[in-house]
This record gives structure tokens, C-alpha cells and sequence, in this order.
């Protein structure tokens, strides 16, 4: 039995690194917190399995070699998924190069609602600890990010603002109901919950907007809203766009960008989208600086072309004809279309919808060995480190082992 | 491996060479001696032009930052995607490059190192991770102190100066950098409480420290530690007409202290005149002239579209109305600083930006020594690292540059003293500029020279009267010995290093800024600070030493 004390938890893009791991041969439990995210990924550390090539177990290299004479022979192949640590990013944007494939991260969703907005129109952001310690008006839209990041109020809105007079903060729910685990860890912070349909955010932003400067005919609720925002010293609107209905969720943020930018006008007030499960932020990050442009991105014409609407994997893997797959943080494929030949780098014990052409198993980063990962606000990079040892190699290794194995032409 | 580089003509400004003919000799990667025996190999530069790798002392080519701006700039990399070309991968962008494409034209243009100068503390993991995949050229970065709350606490609680350099020297090593740069200081945690503007001696917010205190507290540490470079200051009110006069206060502030003001064109603004936009590059160049303590690199603006990003929050937000794409970013960041991203095109038509060109090329052409005046464009600030060969040409040439200012609007001449101004810069000042002096600024004590024991970065050039034709394409360029530009084509990938300091300080420092992370940032120090074996995979950083002063 082994502890392992302040562990980075590298799933959900909270950027924990407080947590407190015991180890027992092989098995991982931890011990301080009830983060159902942590709880579940840390425990997930099934024995190592042989990779497997059309379903029987195989050497890794002949795997390496049956992935490569798919990717080589690929008209159109997709490189996504991308749940890897940042080494296993660049490895994939390498190899993706070499194919000419497109690529992009299973959780670009919800990222990419508010991309949309910042490449049209840009923002004004803020990151977590300036939450913690300097906000005194936290505004949460939308359902209520505790379900997705579960750590979220304790961590950063719990504790008092160190750098705010009065070091004093009140929270108010829009648009969505904080969940029952919210409401007790909120605990002493004054909240208020101003009840909306999460289908009306971009319209109830908007009507806030205007009732910051003329609050005349606005609904009540809302303009008293907007005398907190205007009164408020460092007010945060924070939102999780992956949660928000409707296909064009994107013009819901592009309300609450505006929003942001319109109280700025009489107070200080910033915007902090949420995100950040399973490094899409770090595979997000990494892409952008190697390539200029962010993921959802096509290799294929030998420089690279941004679609965030066409390079949609979820899109684009009815045109692929092969699938290299990249899941790393947890035990998950998703069903791909019939007839596509798929190379799924997974997690041990992983179950797939049907057997991929050949599947080659990965450690996790931060369990089976050190990795860079990102949090969710996208300026913090962690360092998670190795607890275990199962002999499985890492999605880097593999990818790289991928693009060795391939014919040495040049071609982007 | 004894390679010879034989006949060229020599400008090594560091060993006193100005263009004298003679012979280079490289073993393992570094200039040695003459060492008397036949060389393996012998590389005829008879007529050529032979100096040191070029080295950037301010060009923002990583981090969190210049990842928004490449976003913010989406239209740009549409527009500029490149296809890998040889061993160079894909990537796009003029403005705000991908890492390959930063690396590859950096080295096209005979760089060998470029250094970026707004690494902040909660995003210097970040930088590093980027910078090592920028391939071909030595990096390092500045980290921005000064508008952090835990320094401003730490001020405002009436600490001595070595406990100050004891926080700035654990700062610098645990975030693995070079040097130490201040942004608008305390400009950037004020705009947090919704200040707009900061006068020098005006007390701050909450902590309510004045930027004065701030200025020659960093300035004091960075001297008790004995970092070669001076502190590296963004001034106050960038971009502001008659921000001269905060320039000039700046300078007073740190008391004969070593500093260096960086893209001072931004900062050289007077109110004289009908359009109360006047150049005062005279001004600064006459107190850099009598000042041995000061150095300046320009931020030369240069027309055309580029973006602006910097970590002063304060002044971007003051900008965000002149964007071009309208569109722009800022960002609070971590108790620590913030960033804004401001895409802008300069217009030569324009009054303000045509007269913005001449106070930078007015500073270039009279601040007499070379030694303390550096070519920066402020990549992308002013214009993208790649018009350096234009800018060369206009230093080096005055008919050229006459003839350039004749197409700008036609009011500028009358409103600033360049068309007076007769220097042209020489080949050996060049060499000064751009390698010898940033190297020596740096401490960076085996670059930017052609002596025994220097990292043998040599870039060979066919002497051309068109001088921006010369510096775009040089025939040769040795990165570590190793030739890996001939004729404008990469012709080996070589990885670079990274420069960094680690000034020794109190350790005991540590279990104060511990217990203030652990009640504040949501992050144990432990993981804040970046082992040595992140960087490059454990490969890659140059220490470089210190020299504590004494007080």
C-alpha cells in the first residue's frame, strides 16, 4: 500500500493538484475527495491487455505495422479523439500531417461554441484564481457547471476573495438551478437563483444589456440584475457552453460575450467559459501553435485548412474511410459508421460498439506516467505525475511507433 | 570533426573585427582557434559577408498570448496557410506564425536565437512547451513581474530588498527564465478594480503601491541578483500622446540603476504642433546618449496589417476601439497580469502611423551607440520579424528611406526631423545591433560572437548594395556548427536551447510564497514550479551566471 499525496487530477480540466491517491497493488483509490470524476477515473486501472489486430492478440509491433497499412492505404483518413496528454497531441498532429488527415478532439463541442465567438468577435475573459480572489459577483448561466466539473464552487468560490474590499461574494444562478451538491457546499456564500429556460440565455443576456443603461419596461428580476452588475466591483459570468440546447448555441455565448463587454463599460466584469475535459483544451492549444489554426482543422491539401463546420469529427467520419482514434482519459469509443477501419488507441478494459481493425492499449496520463495537461481556463498548464506501473505504453510512443512505421515520403 | 570557414570578411563587433578578412575554424559545435591542423573540411567564403547568428531580444513567438492572437486572427490563416516545405512543416500565418514557420524564418533570415519577452508566471509552462516546438533557433523568456498580487503584497508589506530579490530570484528560476520584465507596472492590477489610467506616483489600488515603488524595487532586485539583462521595462501610457513625459519619469525612477526600455517608439509620443501627435525620439535618444545605464530596442511600426499583443490590459482596452478587423481580447490572468489582443493596421497614408515609422527610425538614427540600441519590431507590435530586412535597408540606405517617406502622408516631414537625418547604419553597426550587443545584455556569454569558445551560430552573406535583398537571404547559416539554411532553403532541423538564469536567493523566501499559494492560487507550489527536466525533455536549458551587485 502506497499514498500518494497532492495528485493531479487531470480529467475534467478543474486543474486539481490537492488530491490524496492510496495504491494498492496495481489499484488506485481516492481517498480526499468525493469528486465523482476522480473517484471513477482514478479507479479505472484495469491490468495491461496485448494489443489486437482484427480482433486476436498480436505483438505490438505487428499491431503498429497493421495501423500504419490502414493510415497509409486511407483516402480520407480521420485523426481524432486526441484525449492524450500534449506529448500524445503533437505525436497524433505529426502523424495526421504525414497522412494528410483531419483531426480534432472527441469534446470540441462545446469548445467550439465559444471559439465561434471568439474568432468572429473576441472576448473579454477571465481565469480561476482571479475568480477566487478578486470577484465579488459571480453570475452562472446556464445549467449549473458542478454537474460537469464537480469541484468547481469549492475550490474557487467558496473560499473568500483575498484581494476584494469587502472580502465578500454573492452568487446568482440564471437561466438554471444549482444542483443539491451545490447548494450544500455554497454553504455561508449568499446565492440567489433568478429563474429562466436555458433555451432563452442569448435573449435574457440581451435583454440584461439593455437594462444596464435604461432598466425602463425590463422585467423586474432583470433589471435588478443589472443594478448587481453595475454595483459589483469584479463581476464573473461564468458558462458551460457543452450544456447549452440548441443547435446554435454559439450565438447564446456571443450574447454573453456582449454582455461582458457592456458592463465593462461601467465596472470591471469578465467572461470564463468553461471547458476542459480530457486535455481538449491542451489538444486545442497545441494545434493552434503548430498549425496556426485550432483543431477541426484538414491536413489533406498539404497545408492546413480550418472548418470548424466541416471538420467536425462527428461530421467528417461519414467521409473518412479510416478512423485513427485517440482515448487515453477514459474508458470510451464512440460507435463509428460501418465500414470505416478503425484504430482505436484505448484504455485497457475499454468496450467498443465493434471490434476495431486493430486496437493498441495506452496508459493515462497522470496514472501510468507524467504528462502535460491543461485546465480548463486555458493559461495553466499542470504536470501530472506517475503512480503506476502497468506496462502499457504511452499514446505518444504509439503514435510516433505509427509514423516510423509508415513509407518515408514527405507530404503534409 | 575541424571544419574551416575560410577568407570571409569578418564582422565580429565582440572581438573588435570589422569586416577584416580571415579564416573561422569549428569543432563540436563551437569556434575554436586556429588549432594548426588540416581542417576535414574547408568552406571557401572568399568576398562573402561573415557574422554571428543574429539574436531578437524582444519578439512575442509564444504563449498564451500569441495563441489568442492566432485565433483572434483567423481571417490571416485563411488567407496565409503554408505547405511543408522540405523538412519545414505546415503551419500559416504572416502576424502571428505557427511555431515551424516562426523557426524556419528566423533561421531563412540568419536568426539564431529570439527570445520571447512577456512569459508570465501561471503561463510559463505554456511558453516552454511551445518554444521547444520551434525548431532551429535558441529561446528563453522574460518573466513578467510587477502587477502579480503576491509581489504587491509582499511590497505592501514593508519587505527589505533582499527579501524583494528573494522572491524575484525564486520566481525566475522556478519558471525557468531569462531575465525579468516589468508591463505597465502596477497598471496591469489596477485596470482589475477598473482603473483606466495610473500616474507614476499615484498609490495603486487595494495594495496601494505606486508604479514608482514598484519600478525601483524590480529594478533594485534585478541588480542584488546579478541578472546580466536589466529590467526589462514596458512603460507607462503606451501609445499615449505626450507619454514622453512618463518615459523620461520612468527613467528618473530607478535612480541610475540598470535599465532597459523596451519598444520605445511606443513611448516617445509629444503633444506638440497642430495635431498634438509630435515625435520626441530626440528627447529619449539625448537621455539614452548620456545615460551608459540604459539601453532601448525600437518597436519599429512598419505598414500593413498586423495585431498587438501585450500583457498591459490597461492600455489594449484604451486601444480596442482603433482594431482592425474589429475585433479584440483581454484577459485577467491568475492574479498575476493579463493580456489584450488588439489586431491593427498600420496605414502609411495615416498621420498617426506614418509619424509613428519616422520617431523609430528618429531613434535608431540618433542614439549614437550601437552597444545599447536594439533592432525589435516588437514582433507582431510594430510588424512581423520578417520585415527585418526592410528595416535594415532603411537604416543602412538614406536614399531609400527618403524615398519611402515621400510616400507617406504628406504631412509627416514637416512634423518630425528624419528627412535631416543623414546617418546610414554600417555593416559592423548592423553586426552590433542584431548580435554583439543583445548577446552581451543577455549575459548570454558564448552567442553573439565569432571568438574561440562561442557556439559556432555563423551566418554567411553575399555582400548586395540592396541591403534588404542581403539580410532576407543569406547564402549560409550554422546553427551549433551545423549547417542548416544554404540559399534561403533549410537544409537540417536542429533543435534549439533554452537560455534561462538561476540568481542564487534566500530559499527560505519559499515557505512564504507557499503558504500564500496554498490559501490563494488553488495550485501547490510544488506543481507551479517547472523542473528542469520539462524543458526539452531534460535537454535543453543553458544556465547562464549571475553576478550579484553589491549594496
Amino acid at each position: 500500500m502506497a499514498t500518494h499525496r497532492d495528485v493531479v487530477c487531470p480529467f475534467c480540466g478543474l486543474g486539481c493538484d490537492d488530491l490524496t491517491v492510496e495504491e494498492d497493488v496495481g489499484r488506485l483509490a481516492v481517498r480526499s475527495t468525493d469528486c465523482p470524476v476522480a473517484r471513477e477515473r482514478f479507479a479505472h486501472t484495469p491490468p495491461a491487455e496485448p494489443p489486437r489486430v482484427g480482433g486476436r492478440a498480436v505483438p505490438q509491433e505487428d499491431a503498429v505495422r497493421a495501423a500504419a497499412e490502414i493510415l497509409r492505404t486511407s483516402r480520407a483518413p480521420l485523426v481524432a479523439g486526441l484525449g492524450t496528454d500534449v506529448a500524445g497531441v503533437r505525436a497524433a498532429l505529426a502523424l495526421a500531417e504525414r497522412v494528410g488527415a483531419v483531426v480534432d478532439h472527441e469534446r470540441s463541442e462545446g469548445l467550439y461554441r465559444n471559439l465561434a465567438v471568439f474568432q468572429r468577435s473576441g472576448w473579454i475573459a477571465t481565469t480561476f484564481a482571479e475568480l477566487r480572489n478578486r470577484c465579488d459577483l459571480l453570475l452562472v448561466v446556464g445549467p449549473d457547471p458542478a454537474a460537469l466539473h464537480p469541484r468547481f464552487y469549492e475550490r474557487w468560490v467558496v473560499p473568500a476573495p483575498a484581494f476584494q474590499t469587502p472580502a465578500l461574494r454573492e452568487v446568482i444562478f440564471l437561466c438554471g438551478e444549482p444542483l443539491e451538491t451545490t447548494r450544500a457546499v455554497l454553504g455561508g456564500v449568499p446565492f440567489t437563483v433568478v429563474p429562466g429556460e436555458a433555451t432563452r440565455i442569448g435573449a435574457v443576456a440581451a435583454e440584461l444589456s439593455a437594462a444596464l443603461t435604461d432598466p425602463t419596461g425590463a422585467p423586474p428580476e432583470i433589471a435588478g440584475l443589472a443594478q448587481r452588475l453595475r454595483a459589483a466591483h469584479y463581476a464573473v459570468v461564468a458558462w458551460t457552453a457543452s450544456g447549452f440546447p440548441g443547435a446554435h448555441a454559439d450565438l447564446a455565448v456571443e450574447r454573453l460575450a456582449r454582455l461582458v463587454q457592456d458592463v465593462n463599460r461601467l465596472t470591471r466584469c469578465a467572461g470564463l467559459p468553461l471547458s476542459g475535459y480530457d486535455n481538449v483544451v491542451g489538444a486545442n492549444q497545441v494545434c493552434t501553435w503548430q498549425l496556426g489554426v485550432p483543431l477541426r482543422t484538414s491536413l489533406a491539401g498539404g497545408a492546413p485548412r480550418h472548418d470548424p463546420h466541416r471538420f467536425a469529427w462527428e461530421r467528417f467520419q461519414h467521409s473518412a474511410d479510416a478512423v485513427l482514434w485517440v482515448s487515453a482519459f477514459r474508458p470510451e469509443v464512440p460507435a463509428f459508421p460501418p465500414g470505416k477501419a478503425v484504430v482505436a488507441l484505448a484504455q485497457p478494459g475499454t468496450t467498443f460498439a465493434a471490434e476495431p481493425a486493430v486496437v493498441i492499449p495506452v496508459g493515462t496520463p497522470g496514472i501510468d506516467h507524467a504528462a502535460h495537461v491543461f485546465r480548463g481556463d486555458s493559461i495553466v498548464a499542470l504536470r501530472a505525475g506517475r503512480l503506476i506501473d502497468r506496462g502499457l505504453p504511452d499514446a505518444a510512443a504509439v503514435l510516433s511507433a505509427i509514423t516510423a512505421a509508415l513509407p518515408q515520403e514527405a507530404s503534409c | 570533426m575541424l571544419t574551416k570557414l575560410a577568407g570571409g570578411r569578418i564582422y565580429d563587433p565582440a572581438q573588435g573585427r570589422d569586416g577584416d578578412i580571415g579564416d573561422l575554424f569549428v569543432r563540436d559545435g563551437r569556434i575554436v582557434a586556429d588549432p594548426g591542423t588540416a581542417p576535414d573540411e574547408t568552406i571557401d567564403l572568399s568576398g562573402k559577408v561573415v557574422m554571428a547568428g543574429a539574436i531578437d531580444i524582444h519578439s512575442h513567438i509564444a504563449g498564451g498570448k500569441v495563441n489568442l492572437a492566432r485565433l483572434l486572427m483567423a481571417e490571416e490563416h485563411r488567407a496565409e496557410p503554408f505547405a511543408a516545405e522540405g523538412l519545414c512543416r505546415c503551419g500559416g500565418g504572416v502576424a502571428t506564425p505557427s511555431t515551424h514557420v516562426t523557426g524556419c524564418r528566423y533561421a531563412q533570415m540568419g536568426y539564431t536565437a529570439a527570445f520571447e519577452p512577456a512569459m508570465l508566471a501561471s503561463n510559463a509552462r505554456h511558453a516552454h512547451l511551445e518554444m521547444a516546438d520551434i525548431p532551429l533557433i535558441d529561446t528563453g523568456g522574460y518573466l513578467v513581474l510587477g502587477n502579480d498580487d503576491l509581489f504587491l503584497e509582499l511590497l505592501a508589506s514593508g519587505a527589505g530588498e533582499a527579501a524583494i530579490a528573494d522572491y524575484v530570484g525564486w520566481m525566475l528560476t522556478a519558471t525557468r527564465s531569462l531575465a525579468v520584465k516589468s508591463v505597465n507596472p502596477g497598471g496591469i492590477n489596477a485596470f482589475k478594480y477598473n482603473q483606466r489610467k495610473l500616474d507614476v506616483d499615484a498609490a495603486g489600488p487595494f495594495h496601494e503601491i505606486t508604479p514608482r515603488r514598484i519600478l525601483t524595487a524590480l529594478a533594485a532586485a534585478v541588480r542584488r541578483l546579478g541578472v546580466p539583462h536589466p529590467l526589462h521595462l514596458h512603460g507607462f501610457n503606451l501609445g499615449v500622446p505626450g507619454n514622453i513625459e512618463a518615459t523620461l519619469d520612468s527613467i528618473a525612477a530607478v535612480d541610475g540603476l540598470p535599465l532597459h526600455l523596451t519598444h520605445v517608439q511606443f513611448h516617445a509620443y509629444g503633444v506638440e504642433g497642430d495635431r498634438r501627435f509630435s515625435s520626441a525620439a530626440a528627447q529619449i535618444a539625448e537621455m539614452v546618449n548620456r545615460t551608459p545605464t540604459l539601453s532601448i530596442d525600437v518597436g519599429q511600426i512598419m505598414f500593413g496589417q498586423t495585431v498587438t499583443a501585450s500583457a498591459d490590459t490597461m492600455a489594449q482596452m484604451g486601444n480596442a476601439g482603433h482594431a482592425h478587423p474589429k475585433k479584440w481580447a483581454v484577459m485577467d490572468i491568475e492574479c498575476d497580469a493579463g493580456c489584450g489582443v488588439v489586431p491593427f493596421r498600420y496605414r502609411d497614408k495615416a498621420f498617426v502611423n506614418a509619424l509613428q515609422w519616422a520617431i523609430g527610425l528618429e531613434l535608431f538614427l540618433l542614439v549614437t551607440d550601437p552597444w545599447r540600441i536594439f533592432l525589435t519590431t516588437d514582433h507582431p507590435n510594430g510588424a512581423p520579424f520578417t520585415s527585418y530586412p526592410e528595416l535594415i535597408r532603411l537604416l543602412m540606405d538614406r536614399d531609400y528611406r527618403l524615398a519611402k517617406l515621400a510616400e507617406l502622408h504628406p504631412d509627416v516631414p514637416a512634423h518630425c526631423i528624419l528627412p535631416s537625418l543623414t546617418r546610414e547604419y554600417t555593416l559592423a553597426e548592423i553586426a552590433t545591433m542584431t548580435r554583439a550587443a543583445p548577446a552581451r545584455s543577455l549575459g548570454l556569454k558564448d552567442r553573439g560572437h565569432l571568438g574561440p569558445g562561442a557556439a559556432a551560430d555563423v551566418v554567411v552573406y553575399t555582400d548586395q548594395p540592396d541591403r534588404r535583398a542581403m539580410f532576407e537571404k543569406p547564402d549560409l547559416v550554422f546553427k551549433d556548427g551545423r549547417l542548416i539554411v544554404r540559399d534561403g532553403v533549410v537544409v537540417a532541423l536542429a533543435e534549439g536551447r533554452t537560455h534561462v538564469v538561476e540568481p542564487g536567493h534566500d530559499p527560505a523566501i519559499e515557505s512564504w510564497i507557499d503558504r500564500r499559494f496554498e490559501a490563494r492560487m488553488g495550485q501547490k507550489l510544488a506543481h507551479f514550479r517547472i523542473s528542469a527536466e520539462e524543458i526539452r525533455n531534460g535537454d535543453g536549458l543553458v544556465r547562464h551566471d549571475c553576478r550579484p551587485g553589491a549594496f
